[in-house]
């Protein structure tokens, strides 16, 4: 049997909306894929091309030259650059497993809390809603050798004034306490909503077959938590490795090169030496060693999550 | 004809407007003619407010309006830098550049030489001109007005002179000091940590610790590299010279500074002395109105001034110019660069550079310096000034010049906090200095290396 065609006019024509139809997946992603290439992709390969050039100025023009070997024999033998990654890659190991530790701590404890949960909570998080200035300027005057409020408690009860920013072996714990303290609520914050957010019946039912407080936390609530737990190492990780404001104002980097960390050394060589190439050279080679310390960070949390 | 309202308000403003401002601008130190307004970039520093209340004399006299870009130290550089760089018109008409970074915007080609927007712009002969700090010689790349052009001239000639309480001084009977073993001589009798200490001196890493061993390292006889006028860029800071003062630094460092010496920036400095803990010092001359705010200071009217130490009885002092360098960019507007230069002009007279003294600015004519004004107790740092300015030496006229505040600023810090030994730190800062310059295809070379 032979099936009745339609008449040609009221056949669907190839038109705009069939266009459409058939791009719509480009149209939609369109605006998005132009921004990333104007706003991320384009920058990443002007970086990539500035860290192969010498880039200087004549007669009010920018001369490139190629200098990729130069600039990375450069990076090579920059000691500098070298102790900088040693410090960052300390500064947020430390940081990040202390913040872990104590915000994890806080999120159950405050949410095992019957009254005062939400005031509690705000007040936790006020440190994350202080401008770095303003912390900075705070702890530098609390940090303060001969005025600070921490040296007045510990002469108050008899000891020598410490040498908090001034002591090249103190110097960068110092900073990684104002990290944690600064820190510390986001991670609070984030795990206190997953704790919430914990379905309660199981903790009920490992309550009633005779589960302990620690053996709750350890073997029902921590593995509860992985992901958002992983989540907020992970944020903090590449937030503590390009970590700049608080060192800047603390130390700038000092005393000696116990605080230089790698956004701080890319600073000085990028803007106050104004040796735009090299400064680029770097920039890509922090790029790379973030992405392998959080690549470290991330199989150290599996093979912890395996045990 | 019936006049209506608006039209007799409109002609009684024409007439009186202009009666008005007569007295003002007859009243005007240097007639400058009627100008575009101008936008200035200046920084936010201690002196800010002379400069602050000069401008709004100078618009006040003159009718013409100038715009101040206020910004912290930190963002100068980079304001600056985008003024030039970014192409188009540069949207500030008067720059403020540190005197060490302005030797990148010469040598880029950024600033147009005064007498190119104006002939007959010259410096009276009264005004520093503090080691050349506004000359450039482009074939030669270096700062000399010998050969060199008019590029700029500095709105404030700080450099760091000797700071000590008088009243301290007059009740345990010390004199001021000519060397720096005098200082120390002295320091033994005030350090009392953590009550007092006996000398205050910069030691943070960077630039801060850097600008104050000039003091030392000039007075000794150091030199950075040999002949850069020249171009010889032979590093010579590994000299038995510089380790004689690297070294006297950090004896005083030890001797007589607090326990984080390593970390005392300028406002660590200030409030030492501030609060009379700092009995001695050594600091930029535009610390000293903070000294004498009742606001701040427990030692108003006791601080005084003199030249700073020098390394043996009879010798110079070691006087490196921190100043600035007013600017005009190349690519400014043509109305912009002449309001620019017509504020220059009026601004470098005699009677405002006394208004902005009076106004806590720090002046740049010698005939300020010996007028009334250093009779006046606010004004007792002038005459050490006076007498110590004639000594001070521009430091690193040469593009280098930033990275190697950089780099010795650390070098000289390390050695002071004990990472390494002072002869090893001038080793590494000369071997560092010395791959710059090749980098950057100088003739160079170095010192055989001090033994560690």
């Amino acid at each position: 049997m032979a099936l009745a065609q339609a008449p040609a006019s009221e056949a669907p024509r190839p038109g705009l909306s069939d266009f459409i139809d058939r791009h719509l997946g480009w149209f939609t992603l369109g605006p998005a894929i132009v921004l990333l290439v104007l706003l991320t992709i384009y920058p990443i390969v002007n970086l990539v091309l500035m860290a192969g050039s010498t880039i200087n100025f004549q007669q009010g023009h920018e001369i490139w030259k190629f200098s990729l070997w130069s600039n990375l024999a450069t990076l090579l033998h920059d000691g500098i650059f070298g102790v900088a990654l040693r410090n960052t890659a300390i500064y947020a190991a430390i940081s990040v497993a202390v913040e872990m530790v104590l915000g994890l701590g806080l999120a159950i404890l405050v949410s095992s809390m019957r009254r005062g949960k939400g005031i509690l909570r705000t007040l936790l998080i006020v440190p994350i809603l202080l401008p770095p200035v303003a912390i900075g300027s705070m702890w530098k005057l609390m940090y303060s050798f001969d005025f600070g409020v921490l040296n007045q408690i510990v002469t108050g009860v008899g000891l020598q004034p410490v040498n908090w920013l001034g002591s090249t072996s103190l110097a960068l714990m110092s900073v990684i306490i104002v990290d944690v303290w600064h820190w510390t609520p986001f991670v609070f914050l984030i795990l206190f909503a997953a704790v919430e957010g914990l379905p309660s019946e199981v903790i009920e039912a490992a309550r009633i077959d005779g589960a302990g407080t620690w053996s709750i936390v350890f073997k029902i609530i921590i593995p509860l938590l992985k992901p958002a737990i992983v989540v907020a190492a992970l944020f903090r990780m590449i937030l503590a490795f390009k970590v700049f404001d608080e060192i800047f104002l603390l130390t700038s980097g000092g005393p000696g090169n116990a605080t230089e960390v790698v956004s701080l050394h890319l600073y000085q060589v990028f803007f106050e030496q104004n040796q735009l190439g090299y400064g680029a050279m770097m920039s890509v080679a922090i790029i790379a060693a973030t992405v392998v310390f959080i690549w470290i960070g991330h199989r150290v949390s599996s093979a912890m999550g395996r045990l | 004809m019936k006049w209506t309202t608006t039209g007799r308000r409109l002609v009684a403003t024409a007439i009186i407007a202009p009666l008005l401002a007569a007295p003002a601008l007859g009243a005007s130190f240097l007639d400058v003619g009627k100008q575009a307004p101008i936008n200035v970039l200046i920084n936010a520093s201690p002196w800010y407010d002379g400069f602050q209340a000069v401008v709004a004399l100078y618009e006040k006299q003159t009718g013409n309006k100038v715009n101040l870009e206020v910004t912290p130290f930190p963002g100068m550089l980079e304001k600056a830098r985008n003024a030039v760089r970014a192409g188009g018109t540069s949207p500030l008409d008067l720059l403020n550049i540190d005197s060490q970074n302005v030797v990148e915007f010469y040598a880029g080609g950024f600033l147009e030489p005064l007498k190119e927007i104006d002939p007959s712009f010259a410096l009276p002969k009264e005004v520093l001109t503090l080691d050349d700090a506004g000359c450039w010689d482009a074939k030669k790349q270096f700062r000399t007005c010998s050969t060199g052009k008019l590029m700029g001239y500095a709105p404030n000639g700080n450099i760091e002179l000797f700071y000590y309480r008088k009243d301290v001084y007059d009740k345990l009977h010390l004199k001021v000091p000519k060397t720096f073993d005098d200082v120390l001589a002295n320091c033994k009798v005030l350090q009392k940590p953590p009550k007092s200490y006996g000398y205050v001196v910069r030691g943070q890493k960077g630039d801060s610790i850097f600008y104050d061993m000039n003091a030392f390292m000039l007075a000794y006889g150091a030199k950075y590299v040999k002949d850069a006028e020249n171009g010889d860029f032979t590093v010579e800071i590994n000299s038995p010279q510089a380790l004689a003062a690297l070294k006297k630094y950090i004896q005083i460092q030890k001797a007589c500074g607090p326990a984080n010496a390593g970390s005392l920036g300028q406002g660590d400095l200030i409030q030492l002395v501030q609060t009379g803990k700092g009995l001695q010092a050594q600091a930029v001359i535009a610390a000293f109105p903070n000294f004498d705010n009742p606001r701040k200071s427990a030692v108003v009217d006791k601080m005084n001034a003199a030249v700073l130490p020098a390394a043996t009885p009879g010798g110079k002092p070691g006087v490196a110019i921190g100043s600035w360098v007013f600017a005009i960019p190349k690519n400014a507007s043509e109305a912009g660069k002449k309001g620019a230069i017509a504020f220059s002009k009026w601004f470098l007279t005699y009677k405002a550079q006394y208004a902005y003294a009076e106004a806590g600015g720090i002046p740049v004519r010698t005939d300020v310096f010996s007028s009334d004004l250093k009779n006046k107790e606010k004004y007792r740092w002038m005459t050490a000034y006076l007498d110590e300015i004639k000594y001070g030496k521009q430091i690193l006229g040469f593009k280098e010049g930033p990275a190697i505040n950089q780099m010795l600023g650390l070098r000289y810090n390390q050695a002071l906090v004990g990472e390494l030994s002072p002869a090893a730190a001038l080793n590494k800062g000369a071997q560092d200095m010395y791959d710059l310059f090749k980098k950057d295809g100088r003739k160079t070379g170095m010192l055989p290396p001090l033994p560690e």
